[in-house]
């Protein structure tokens, strides 16, 4: 079993071609990936509301994929109205915020009202973190009750921060996706901080799935550690 | 995945990166080989990169012979007039260098300073192929027009548009596979310039080596691209 997530749906504007939900199912086929949960690329980078109306229609194309509501800390009202209409779907099974592309950083309190809003509707949250960002998110987690958050990247290059973020919050989890990614980072992690808040991401259809495979081939996981790792996690927290 | 072809890494490191206080050793690098059926590269010292270019050098020359690996020589665009002598010197060795290595990022050199230059033009001067680190939408434009043979180590798949802009106009610009982690990227550039100027780069053993391998071995490239790749076109690059 192994399930994604962190993965997209949707157009990018670099120079590739990666818009059509195919490509998803495609990526999924290809590289026996069991479930996937996606949020939608417009309503990251351009109009929340309306990528998650967009995404809403498309999820019925392959049963393995999940929806993931972008919340835009900017825009809380219109987001209470899509979690309201949303997050009773049982085909919609978290929040995603990115931190970068709705220009909030994760210490300002505007993240913290989006994270509030989030666990009212009993949702986990999947937060872009970048460099130490990663600490920033453990400490939002820690303030809010009940919260629980899902750092996606898990800092990127700020990765040796992880053992300190997880002993600041015990609701938050953590998933290595990264296009550019350094060495040896999640065995680090896994004998500092055990197999039970680290979770499979890819980042497709931004990213290839191959890069987040090799990094786990890499950690050269124990059986324990790879069930928990490729699915059971995800599981747990998603309530899949 | 294929059945893997020969592979070489065209940009194996060793020494302190000093950014992130991690090592190298050649230990460390066998290592990841042995586990990722890598079989040679070509090397270059951190200790040239950061400090000392003679020493470092030799350094990297030392690892090569021991390891049956190709040394690759840096020179310091810090010190043109010390570049100048360091080439001279390399140039009137028994062993010609296969190529040099080139650091404007981590040397903080611009590429638009005369330094730059002047050591560029050396190098082609020399007849021998330039491996650069860094943004190839910043140094590309620079290396234009000269005729160069030119490998960029840290093409990224957000710029691979600019990459293909410039690989179109320069028969003899290539790029690393490192980071060209899109699900379409090695294809883009295999279809738009051909696989020969894709050349397989792990950047062992700082960067992710199994990620990298996992990426050209599942792409959709044919067999004989996929050999191309991982390499043929570094062992073409490399011819006198």
């Amino acid at each position: 079993m192994l399930i994604d997530v962190h993965a997209h749906w949707g157009p990018w504007f670099f120079s590739m071609e990666v818009g059509p939900i195919e490509v998803n199912s495609e990526l999924l086929d290809r590289f026996g990936i069991d479930l996937q949960l996606v949020s939608s690329i417009e309503a990251i980078v351009y109009d929340a509301p309306a990528g998650n109306r967009a995404l809403d229609e498309q999820l019925g194309v392959d049963d393995r994929l999940r929806g993931m509501v972008v919340v835009d800390p900017r825009r809380l009202e219109e987001a209470r109205a899509d979690l309201t209409r949303l997050a009773g779907d049982v085909r919609w099974v978290g929040a995603k915020i990115h931190s970068e592309y709705s220009r909030t950083p994760i210490a300002a309190p505007a993240m913290q009202a989006a994270i509030e809003l989030t666990t009212e509707f009993g949702l986990p949250t999947l937060v872009h973190t970048w460099g130490d960002t990663v600490l920033d998110l453990a400490d939002v987690a820690a303030r809010v009750p009940g919260a629980r958050v899902l750092a996606g990247h898990m800092g990127a290059a700020g990765w040796p921060l992880v053992p300190e973020a997880a002993g600041r919050s015990d609701r938050i989890w953590f998933e290595p996706c990264w296009s550019a990614p350094e060495a040896g980072r999640i065995r680090w992690i896994l004998d500092r901080i055990g197999p039970d808040r680290l979770m499979f991401g890819t980042d497709a259809t931004l990213i290839d799935p191959s890069v987040a495979l090799g990094a786990l081939e890499a950690a050269d996981l124990t059986p324990a550690e790879a069930d928990a790792v490729r699915w059971g996690n995800a599981v747990g927290l998603f309530g899949l | 995945m294929t059945d893997a072809p020969p592979l070489l890494d065209c940009d194996i490191l060793v020494g302190h990166d000093v950014t992130t206080g991690r090592w190298s050793r050649p230990e460390k690098v066998r290592e990841v080989f042995a586990a990722t059926g890598i079989s040679g590269g070509v090397v270059a010292s951190l200790r040239a990169v950061h400090f000392d270019v003679p020493s470092g050098n030799a350094e990297a020359q030392e690892v090569a012979s021991g390891n049956g690996w190709i040394g690759c020589p840096v020179l310091d665009l810090r010190d043109p007039l010390g570049a100048e002598k360091e080439l001279e010197r390399l140039l009137a060795a028994p062993e010609r260098p296969a190529a040099i290595r080139l650091a404007p990022a981590a040397q903080a050199v611009d590429p638009r300073y005369p330094a730059f230059g002047h050591v560029v033009r050396l190098v082609v001067a020399a007849g021998l192929p330039l491996f650069v680190e860094g943004d190839v939408r910043v140094i590309g434009p620079e290396l234009r027009g000269l005729g160069a043979r030119v490998l960029f180590l840290d093409t990224h798949f957000y710029y691979l548009g600019d990459f293909v802009l410039l690989a179109r106009a320069e028969p003899g610009f290539h790029t690393s596979t490192r980071m060209l982690t899109g699900p379409d990227s090695l294809e883009i550039v295999a279809a738009e310039v051909g696989a020969e100027r894709l050349v397989f780069g792990g950047r062992t053993p700082f960067h992710e080596t199994h990620s990298v391998r996992r990426r050209l071995l599942s792409s959709k490239l044919t067999a004989a691209e996929i050999a191309q790749v991982g390499s043929q076109s570094l062992t073409k690059l490399l011819e006198p």
